[in-house]
């Protein structure tokens, strides 16, 4: 008898800044519900560091010209404007995920631009509920998905280091509380 | 009269709770009567303390307490456009039609009501205070209220002697002040179910024991009238820089067993302390509405007061007596208020205000006021920097420059954070709705 796998249909959400992207492998062993935000380049970064490049070689090539200095100075500013124009491209965080493993627990993790993992994982008996929070500052508001963890005074963030609008939340939030059975709240949606 | 549009109104001022004052309580009770009157309320503050972010208090009422400092009393520092952010972002976010600033003395009403001027909002302001005109700080304020009042659509003041002090204060045409009272929650101040006896008269005395309230008139008033009338008590409730006084005056009299001290008195408890006493006095030397009368009234006390601003416009002529802020004149006040206790029904009373004064009133006032703000045409930019340039000479160009620098500070911002990026909040229903309805929200 051929056992069939059932591959559920990868769903993606994507908008200027994040993208946004869900894995879902259900199989009869196991069952993992990976979530994955990307950042995405975007276009005013790349814009910032070719121009402020290019001010920074026209600068020195102008001075070289005018102070009738040595070349080293436009070489030294050469030098400098191919790292400015790397560090402005390379994202400090290039992707943070969640993986719900309903039976053990939930993953979160964080990866930062130059390959460095960070991993943290929270047993499932010890989330007592997933909740979406408005967090207000002197000058925006925003929403924020976090876990309300036995036995820790704070929330913990799921996202720490970047903030998806709350379209992409919503289907984690969905997750979470399926997997922590939290559906009772979902009725009175 | 057919269906009643809803709008979606913004409340702003430095002052809500958790402080309790007259204007506290005003915006938490007309935003309470005005979502059950089917409208949308947002409340926004300063954080108080730890009490920062986003809040619900009963009925579904959302308060953003804006994690800005407060400087000084109470108010948030004014920085002129640094506000300007967090306040379109809340606008965008909650799909608000309608901003409603309180107080003239909150720098975050002026600050709000500005920006809301200039990203096209429709704007009300309630004044709940009298000021004056003639020293540095009330001449600065008022040039102030000047600027942020040239362009707001309707305001609303508590009395008529308000309206008219703001009206000089603020250059506003009259047409635009409409004059809605205050009210009390008289379900809370209700009258002893059983009369005290009265042998012995209470005179009860709650305020802020300071120079506005009157206090300097209560350490002349309160020796003569114990003088003249051994069977008379006081009770004095609150504190405040003049306690100090009073309690001298009790000393220099040997009166502690006539006179008793409670220190502030919290809110919760202020019906229980009108219900032991008789009398009422209140001895401001200014008062644009005074709610505190209003309480007296509804426990059932006959008031004494002083005629100052708009008192003489709260109560009827039987449930109170007036004098001029004189001592002498407030002992005869009192002498006749004891003559005219026996005549007095506390519950006759309590019935009276509750048909004359109720904050479901206030609410449907304040929703035609609000209708006619939403009808008030559109301004644009030149329109109304040419209304401020009639401000004064010099303050008139400056307030034009403040003005074009918030309106291309706006314009940056829908640059840098389109509107379209900024998310609108679902309406949540609280789960025990009471119409059935179909709940909105995430799903």
């Amino acid at each position: 008898m051929l056992q069939f796998l059932k591959m559920a249909s990868d769903s993606c959400i994507v908008n200027a800044r994040y993208k946004y992207i869900h894995d879902d492998h259900k199989n009869p062993i196991e069952a993992i519900d990976a979530h994955h935000v990307l950042v995405r380049t975007s276009n005013s970064r790349v814009f910032f560091a070719c121009l402020s490049a290019l001010l920074l070689t026209s600068t020195a090539f102008s001075l070289s010209l005018l102070k009738d200095k040595s070349i080293l100075i436009l070489l030294w500013s050469l030098l400098l404007s191919a790292l400015l124009v790397k560090l402005f491209l390379r994202k400090p965080v290039e992707k943070e995920s969640i993986i719900i493993m309903s039976a053990f627990g939930v993953q979160l993790e964080t990866q930062y631009g130059r390959g460095r993992k960070v991993h943290r994982f929270i047993p499932i008996d010890k989330i007592l509920k997933p909740v979406l929070n408005e967090c207000v500052t002197p000058v925006t508001c925003y929403w924020s998905l976090s876990l309300i963890v036995r036995g820790e005074e704070e929330l913990t963030l799921v996202f720490k280091e970047i903030r998806p609008p709350v379209k992409m939340l919503i289907p984690i939030w969905k997750a979470l509380c399926a997997a922590t059975n939290s559906l009772g709240n979902l009725e009175q949606f | 009269m057919g269906e009643r549009l809803k709008y979606r109104i913004l409340m702003v001022s430095d002052f809500f709770y958790p402080n309790f004052g007259g204007v506290e309580n005003h915006i938490y009770y007309l935003s309470q009567c005005l979502l059950k009157l089917g409208h949308k309320v947002v409340v926004m503050t300063h954080a108080y303390g730890k009490r920062s972010g986003v809040r619900y208090m009963i009925g579904g009422l959302k308060v953003y307490y804006v994690p800005w400092k407060p400087f000084l009393m109470q108010n948030t520092l004014p920085t002129f456009y640094g506000t300007l952010p967090i306040i379109r972002t809340i606008l965008i976010r909650e799909k608000i039609s309608l901003v409603h600033g309180h107080q003239a003395f909150s720098t975050l009403c002026h600050e709000a009501l500005m920006h809301a001027c200039t990203m096209g909002y429709k704007v009300i302001f309630t004044d709940h205070s009298l000021y004056g005109f003639a020293d540095a700080g009330s001449i600065h304020m008022n040039k102030v209220l000047q600027f942020t009042l040239a362009d707001v659509s309707q305001a609303i003041c508590v009395s008529h002697t308000s309206k008219e002090n703001t009206v000089l204060r603020s250059g506003l045409p009259p047409e635009k002040v409409f004059v809605i009272p205050n009210a009390v929650d008289t379900a809370m101040f209700k009258p002893a179910s059983e009369r005290i006896s009265s042998d012995e008269i209470v005179i009860v005395v709650i305020s802020r024991l300071v120079y506005r309230k009157g206090a300097d008139l209560l350490v002349e008033v309160i020796p003569e009238v114990c003088h003249l009338y051994p069977n008379v008590r006081f009770i004095v409730g609150g504190d405040g820089p003049k306690r100090v006084r009073i309690e001298e005056m009790r000393e220099k009299h040997s009166l502690q067993e006539r006179v008793e001290m409670l220190g502030a008195v919290p809110h919760a408890k202020v019906r229980s302390v009108l219900i032991s006493g008789h009398i009422f006095l209140n001895s401001s030397l200014t008062e644009a509405f005074c709610i505190a009368i209003l309480e007296a009234a509804s426990c059932g006390l006959l008031t004494v007061s002083t005629r100052v601003g708009g008192v003489p416009e709260v109560l009827p002529d039987d449930m109170v007596v007036l004098a001029r802020p004189d001592p002498m004149d407030m002992v005869q006040a009192i002498e006749k208020a004891i003559s005219m206790l026996p005549k007095i029904d506390p519950q006759a009373m309590h019935l009276r205000m509750k048909k004359l004064y109720s904050w479901h009133d206030v609410a449907k006032r304040t929703e035609i006021v609000y209708d006619r703000a939403l009808r008030c045409s559109n301004q644009n930019l030149l329109e109304r920097l040419s209304r401020y340039l009639t401000c004064g000479a010099w303050a008139g160009k400056l307030f034009c420059l403040v003005m074009i620098i918030d309106f291309l500070f706006w314009h940056l911002l829908q640059v840098l954070q389109p509107a379209k990026d900024i998310e609108e909040v679902p309406d949540i229903i609280l789960p025990n709705c009471q119409h059935g309805e179909k709940p909105g929200g995430f799903l």
